[in-house]
């Protein structure tokens, strides 16, 4: 028997003691070091060669992936691995730590309970740092750290004992500063700091595959003076065989990562908002394998022979080939084809997966990444992708017309398997839009629709994703209906931007129940009479329907929001879409039969209403901007803050940070494409750069008609703004 | 000028004597089809037949912009056509009240239509009809099944003893009209044993009226349209007769109450 198979028969041994099961996520800013850390976990299971590891990057598994040295989707795998005489299955998923790839790291947090944050122990914790671990917390999901690159605090730094102490001791401080911040409002978990003492902390080099904690210096009686000495004298290979890197990781995460029972009495209230005291919930409190099958897709693959892969968390009951399962958002069931789990990059089928453990699933045809499957109708999980907003987006077309069809299937399938993609199909042009979250983001979709489909196409240049908002409160508008037979009386003021936050985190949605999300709103600061009102949420937009007892309005309403809908995903200024808009329908007069106030009356009615009052509100473009972190070495310095100011930015800090200089500041995303090659011709290459979507902001007025004449040029649109028409 | 002619029921020949006079002599002659048609001839064979040309506008072109109408008429004398009455369950008085804006005189000349049709052909009288409704796609009234405007309307006249004429809805764009069977089907939840009748091509030369529990007119077969549906409240012992005898109804449900 092959030692695979080997490790396939423990695993499905072990599926069935949920109290020696974690599910773990491994994140990081790019370049920390996960994936090799990831390849040397794999390879002390024996699932890859010992010499490869770190070479092999067996999670990066497609071709794009292993070239450009980075992870872009989450991959998961399934290990054994023995702790105190038991063994233990760890379902291991690996994120991508290129912030372009942010909707990734959020759906992989929820299929796991514990999160290792690796840091690269010479930069400290990066942005992305603390990104990743908001990301986790938010999801309830627990932290350990991982300090990587040691090597070089000795070898290149040549850093002795005491030193190096202070600098792990501040890196560990400044991830306990994040920690301590975001837990400090989350009142169903207790401190989750971590510390070298509890083991809670790991230390080493996952490039020459040593490591060490406290625990492991106990027991091996390893201390820093012998890894020095053995890594001063370049004696690596020792210093792997007396104190492997993934014996101090695997035993950390069995000790101090919550199994599922632990993790799911917690987690469950914090990540679904169905009814508590059901059975269901009882049900994946209790992981309990005879409930109702209960699985949360985190991601969506796709396999030349198998086809789409549902890969995700099962919640609660056991996934079986031939289950009929319902699919969040979608009418009747699916039937599973196939059941399996993760080695490495490759799936292996089981008969079945109970709960607590993360299963792959065929057979899925309606679920994306981000559906919640079962087997009984249930409420949706929260959901997984409000974090990130696109910000860019880009024309595609098939140089081809006959490849046409493909491509927009290929797109389709895009969209879900990554929905932090939008996609916008025209038929009529050809000319589709896919939008995202950044340069790169695009790039690898696009090349990874002509490698792997094998369909060329031309893309555009990358274009930045508006906003539009209001800026001021409206006066009553009417929006007539073309019959004239209907009229529709809104007002508008725009948000708070306090409550947008919340919408945009999901905080209200209409999916809650109406209880809950009144007092979400009403914590965010809306008034009671107005958020007891909330008939819709679009986006970071609300409706509030403060009429009295119109005949009719009720069926009406389905189409005011139709009209409304369309009105906010295309704003009267350049068709980008509305944020932070609190709309009110004061008083509606109706045609007595339903067919005069039809969709061709009432949906152009309420979208001029809309309209009309976003232009007597001031509305104005907003434009995305990120903030920029450049570590640069001193004689640079001059150069890289010159690239933030000519665009647009502002510098808001310069400081020393080891022998580098970092300068931080923000500017807008449409005037950083280019950022990259512009930096580095400006830095002869010495500069590395971080950028992170930092939201919007009102551009400057004299940028304004500009800008929007330039965006209605593209979309074709006539040229001159719509006038601010007195319609009283 | 403004003359409004409704053009009956079938084909070229259900217009009134008058308004055949009166769109000949016109200077200009449009027409909309959107809210109904005539099911036996179409704009070209109309045109031809009158000798004169027509020019059919679409929603937008009479809702949003009215305007060539309206000039048309301020010009010379201009007549606007639709099928059936171009007042009667068309919002066409709107189109009225903006050329009074405007200082242009109108004028109204009757076309015989559905509603008239709908008590003519069934026996059920004229006095005892309620609100009238109709009934959409299901597609396209933005929820599901039957609007409560609809079942509403059928309640509130079943309470009171009087009959509901429901119109069933045209989708002309795309060539979509609501048969009698379906409308009943759609009704079959709510209403299932409740007596029907389906009033099919009225106006044609073989009209076809079907009286039956609405369970059953949902299974039937009517042909061609246009149908419409009138659900019946009280029947009067006359109005019984007549649905036996010319509309087939079965002697069980008929009887007066």
């Amino acid at each position: 028997m092959g030692r695979r198979k080997k490790i396939v028969q423990e695993c499905e041994t072990l599926m069935d003691a949920p109290d020696q099961i974690r599910n773990i996520a491994i994140a990081a800013h790019v370049d920390h070091g996960k994936t090799t850390l990831t390849d040397n976990l794999l390879a002390g299971a024996g699932m890859i060669s010992d010499e490869t590891a770190g070479e092999q990057l067996a999670m990066d598994t497609e071709e794009d992936e292993q070239e450009r040295g980075i992870t872009i989707d989450a991959a998961n795998v399934s290990m054994t691995h023995e702790y105190e005489d038991e063994n233990h299955l760890i379902n291991l998923i690996d994120t991508p730590g290129h912030v372009d790839f942010g909707g990734d790291v959020t759906r992989a947090m929820r299929a796991v309970d514990g999160a290792l944050v690796v840091v690269d122990a010479v930069e400290g914790a990066m942005p992305q740092t603390e990104t990743v671990l908001r990301q986790a917390l938010r999801e309830g999901v627990k932290p350990a750290l991982f300090i990587n690159k040691v090597d070089r605090l000795i070898s290149e730094l040549q850093e002795g004992p005491e030193e190096m102490q202070q600098r792990l001791q501040s890196v560990i401080a400044d991830v306990n500063d994040l920690i301590r911040g975001m837990t400090e409002d989350m009142d169903d978990v207790g401190d989750w700091t971590v510390s070298i003492q509890d083991g809670t902390v790991g230390m080493g080099s996952a490039l020459y595959k040593w490591g060490i904690s406290f625990p492991s210096m106990q027991r091996t009686g390893m201390d820093f003076g012998d890894i020095i000495e053995l890594e001063r004298a370049d004696k690596r290979q020792e210093l792997h065989e007396r104190t492997p890197l993934s014996d101090v990781v695997l035993d950390m995460v069995c000790e101090h990562f919550p199994d599922p029972l632990g993790a799911q009495p917690r987690r469950i209230p914090r990540v679904w908002r169905g009814d508590a005291e059901s059975d269901l919930a009882t049900d994946m409190r209790d992981v309990d394998p005879d409930g109702e099958v209960v699985l949360m897709v985190t991601d969506i693959g796709v396999d030349p022979h198998a086809g789409e892969i549902a890969a995700g968390r099962v919640f609660s009951g056991t996934i079986e080939k031939g289950q009929e399962l319902y699919v969040s958002g979608t009418v009747g069931t699916n039937r599973v084809q196939s059941v399996g789990i993760y080695m490495g990059g490759e799936r292996e089928e089981v008969d079945r997966v109970p709960a607590g453990n993360i299963a792959a699933v065929t057979g899925l045809k309606d679920a994306i990444a981000g559906s919640t499957v079962s087997s009984v109708e249930m409420t949706p999980f929260e959901s997984i992708e409000h974090i990130s907003e696109p910000v860019i987006t880009k024309s595609v077309e098939a140089k081809n017309m006959d490849d046409l069809p493909k491509l927009i299937e290929t797109l389709r399938q895009v969209s879900k398997e990554d929905p932090t993609i939008r996609i916008e199909i025209n038929e009529d042009t050809g000319e589709h839009l896919i939008s995202g979250q950044g340069e790169l983001h695009l790039e690898v979709i696009t090349q990874r629709i002509e490698r792997n489909q094998g369909i060329p196409v031309i893309t555009g240049e990358p274009i930045v994703v508006y906003r539009e908002a209001p800026t001021s409160e409206s006066r009553e508008v009417e929006g007539i209906s073309p019959n004239r037979h209907n009229r529709f009386y809104m007002s508008l003021e725009p948000l708070d931007d306090e409550i947008v936050e919340q919408l945009q985190l999901g905080e209200a949605t209409m999916d809650m129940p109406e209880l809950e999300r009144r007092e979400a709103l009403m914590d965010a600061g809306l008034d009671k009479d107005t958020a007891q009102n909330v008939e819709h949420i679009h986006g970071t937009n609300i409706l509030v329907d403060d009429t009295k007892g119109i005949q009719h309005l009720n069926e009406t309403m389905e189409l005011v929001i139709e009209g409304l809908e369309e009105a906010l995903n295309d704003g009267p200024l350049a068709a980008e879409p509305v944020r932070g808009a609190l709309l009110r329908l004061h008083d509606a007069r109706l045609h007595e039969d339903a067919i005069h106030r039809g969709p061709a009356q009432v949906i152009p009615a309420t979208r001029d209403a809309v309209h009309t009052a976003l232009m007597d509100a001031g509305v104005r473009l907003l434009e995305p901007i990120q903030d920029v972190r450049i570590d640069v070495p001193n004689e640079h310095m001059g150069a890289a803050s010159g690239e933030i100011q000519g665009r647009r930015g502002r510098v808001d800090d310069m400081y020393q940070e080891g022998d580098l200089m970092v300068v931080e500041g923000i500017a807008p995303v449409d005037e950083m494409i280019g950022f990259s090659s512009d930096i580095r011709s400006a830095t002869e290459g010495r500069a590395s750069w971080n950028t992170e979507n930092a939201g919007f902001r009102v551009m400057a007025d004299n940028l304004q008609p500009e800008t929007i004449t330039r965006i209605r040029e593209r979309k074709g649109m006539k040229t001159e703004l719509p006038e601010q028409i007195d319609y009283f | 000028m403004l003359s409004f002619v409704g053009l009956g029921l079938w084909d070229e020949r259900s217009v009134t004597v008058e308004g055949r006079e009166i769109l000949r002599n016109a200077d200009r002659v449009f027409a909309e089809f959107y809210t109904s048609r005539l099911m036996g001839t179409d704009a070209a064979s109309l045109a031809a037949h009158h000798g004169v040309e027509i020019e059919v506008r679409d929603r937008a072109g009479v809702e949003q912009n009215p305007d060539p109408v309206l000039a048309a008429a301020e010009d010379g004398h201009a007549v606007f056509l639709t099928a059936g009455d171009t007042m009667i369950s068309t919002t066409h008085v709107d189109l009225r009240l903006r050329a009074h804006e405007r200082d242009i005189d109108t004028r109204v000349v009757h076309g015989t239509t559905a509603s008239a049709a709908a008590a003519s052909l069934t026996g059920l009288q004229n006095y005892r009809f309620g609100k009238a409704t109709t009934l959409p796609f299901p597609y396209a009234h933005g929820g599901e099944g039957v609007p409560a405007s609809v079942s509403d309307a059928i309640d509130t006249n079943r309470d009171r003893g009087l009959h509901t004429l429901v119109y069933l809805d045209i989708k002309q764009t795309r060539a979509e009209y609501m048969r009698a069977d379906m409308a009943a089907g759609l009704l079959v939840d709510g209403y299932e044993d409740a007596l029907g009748v389906a009033v099919c091509r009225a106006g044609s030369p073989d009209p076809r009226v079907e009286a039956d529990r609405l369970s059953a007119l949902a299974e039937g077969s009517f042909g061609d349209p246009l149908h419409l549906l009138v659900i019946p409240g009280d029947l009067h012992h006359v109005e019984a007769d007549a649905l036996r005898t010319l509309a087939g109804a079965p002697d069980d449900i008929t009887e007066p109450r």
